[in-house]
């Protein structure tokens, strides 16, 4: 494990520090980022300055502010897509460098995701969050997050953010079928802004939606780990989130390990 | 117009050799076009899921709503259809040195750039826009008179200049700092504000979406005039001559920008 972590750890130092070096392209992803949660925070507010009752799909005014900062950050966070570099790596005929060095392929991916992770919970995140915690007591007058909350939280995320990889990578997958991963990519983010409840809550879904949703990964991408920090689950559902999470985690690795087994023994790559 | 002419046969030739290469993969287009439908569809989606709980929006009902947001489509959807390889100039082309090319032919340089491809992913976006605008005609949310649809006509042609000229101000910005697609990427995040009344945001979002970005123009406001009749001049009066001040100003950029280029060294 040690060892492991020896290795690998390098690729994710590496991201750390090139994202650093490209300030100016990130300060202006962040500005964008923050156009597309102000669009959703002004349109929920006018949405309940029309509602007839102050609960919509089972939140207040004040938890939909909560939750649409949240869901924006979480997932800029944690959703590290790994497919479109397969994508260029599987076009270019790169992948078969992977294939002859002694490391795992995905392995690396996996931690330059992490680099990356780290630099945006560090950069931006973490500042959004604390500024969104001050403005929760002082102007929305909810309590303050109780620390096993924000722990139960950041451990959601943290599995969120592998479920995301490595369904990205399966996804990514994909490359080796159509050259066009830009364009499926653009169906998968449209896709997975509804399905993992970044768009609008889950429970603004028809109940048999609902329950086809807990059958998919999806939801434990987003909605689960903004609705542990919004307290909507009991103690004992908040574990149970939490294995189901780690569950999918798992599954969704083997099922990478397996696609790529049965690409490797296909894969035929020209020239050199 | 034995120049307009020319340029015109110049277009037919550059669309079908485009035609041609894309033919290559249909299963790309495909790909593109339900990558566009189905984020047009979660749009959707999102208002009526919204509007299952609430009546209506301040003064605005689901109808009206699908109406603002299908107008919108259109004149976006156009112009990324046309001219969606100006996100080149400002991504690829001004750093690598590939610009090269246009200067040397003997042709307007914007026309050149703009013929060397058609966007068919944009299809799913106009698709989505005349469904939407058609059912609103077909529930009697607008009327339709001849005039009125001479009036849709040049509202939406309007839109679709506004949205040219920001991207080709952005995409000129790269003359100066060679790559501009970050900037533009967040220009185009501004423009999702349109889809909704502007009233709902704040003053300051208002007031930029009215003068330095001004995509409130594009569908918004022309729409009040089709929807609750509002003064002609106001609206699609003022979205003709905001898309004629934007495009001077993109264009003169855009010179300004050529003049400035100086080619990758190699």
């Amino acid at each position: 494990m040690k060892k492991y972590f020896r290795i690998y750890w390098p690729f994710a130092v590496n991201q750390i520090k090139s994202n650093f070096v490209y300030k100016g392209r990130f300060y202006l992803f962040i500005l964008r980022k923050f156009l597309g949660m102000f669009i959703y925070y002004y349109l929920w507010m006018a949405i309940y300055a029309s509602a007839p009752s102050g609960q919509l799909g089972g939140f207040s005014r004040n938890e939909m502010i909560l939750y649409v900062f949240m869901s924006y950050t979480i997932s800029d966070m944690v959703m590290v897509g790994i497919s479109s570099e397969i994508g260029h790596d599987v076009t270019d005929g790169s992948v078969a460098m992977s294939l002859t060095k002694p490391i795992s392929y995905r392995a690396r991916l996996v931690f330059q995701s992490l680099g990356i992770m780290i630099y945006r919970a560090v950069v931006p995140t973490l500042f959004i969050w604390i500024g969104l915690e001050i403005y929760k007591v002082c102007k929305l007058g909810m309590p303050v997050t109780s620390p096993v909350t924000i722990t139960a939280t950041l451990v959601s995320i943290l599995l969120s953010f592998f479920i995301y990889i490595y369904f990205d990578y399966c996804f990514g997958m994909l490359a080796f079928i159509t050259t066009y991963i830009f364009g499926m990519n653009i169906i998968k983010n449209a896709a997975l802004n509804f399905l993992t409840g970044k768009l609008i809550p889950i429970s603004f879904f028809p109940a048999v939606l609902q329950r086809i949703f807990s059958f998919l990964p999806f939801t434990a991408i987003i909605y689960v780990p903004v609705m542990i920090y919004l307290g909507k689950y009991s103690g004992v559902q908040v574990l149970e989130q939490l294995g189901k999470q780690a569950l999918w985690v798992v599954m969704l690795s083997l099922l990478g390990s397996f696609l790529w087994k049965r690409i490797e023994k296909r894969i035929v790559i020209l020239g050199g | 117009m034995r120049k307009l002419s020319r340029y015109l046969n110049l277009y037919r030739v550059f669309v079908i050799q485009y035609v041609k290469t894309t033919m290559q993969s249909k299963a790309d287009f495909f790909i593109g076009l339900s990558g566009f439908l189905i984020s047009q569809a979660a749009g959707l989606a999102f208002l009526y899921l919204v509007f299952e709980q609430i009546p209506s929006m301040q003064e605005w009902n689901l109808e009206q709503m699908l109406f603002i947001y299908g107008f919108a489509q259109l004149p976006r959807g156009i112009d990324h259809l046309l001219t969606d390889n100006l996100w080149m100039v400002g991504w690829q082309m001004v750093i690598n040195g590939t610009f090269d090319k246009y200067i040397l032919r003997p042709m307007n340089i914007f026309f050149q750039i703009v013929c060397e491809k058609v966007q068919f992913d944009a299809l799913g976006e106009i698709l989505v826009g005349l469904i939407l605008v058609g059912r609103s005609v077909a529930k009697g949310t607008v009327q339709v008179t001849p005039v009125r649809l001479l009036f849709f006509i040049i509202s939406v042609s309007a839109g679709t200049v506004i949205y040219t000229s920001v991207k080709l101000i952005l995409a000129s910005i790269a003359f100066w700092l060679k790559d501009s697609s970050a900037i533009m990427t967040t220009a185009y995040e501004v423009a999702d504000f349109a889809k909704y009344p502007i009233e709902i945001y704040a003053k300051p979002i208002q007031a930029v979406l009215m003068t330095i970005l001004p995509f409130a123009f594009v569908a918004y406001i022309p729409s009040t005039f089709f929807l609750s009749n509002a003064n002609i001049w106001k609206t699609i009066g003022a979205e003709c001559a905001v898309a004629a001040v934007i495009w001077i100003i993109a264009y003169k950029l855009f010179q300004k920008g050529i003049s400035m280029y100086e080619s990758a060294g190699n």
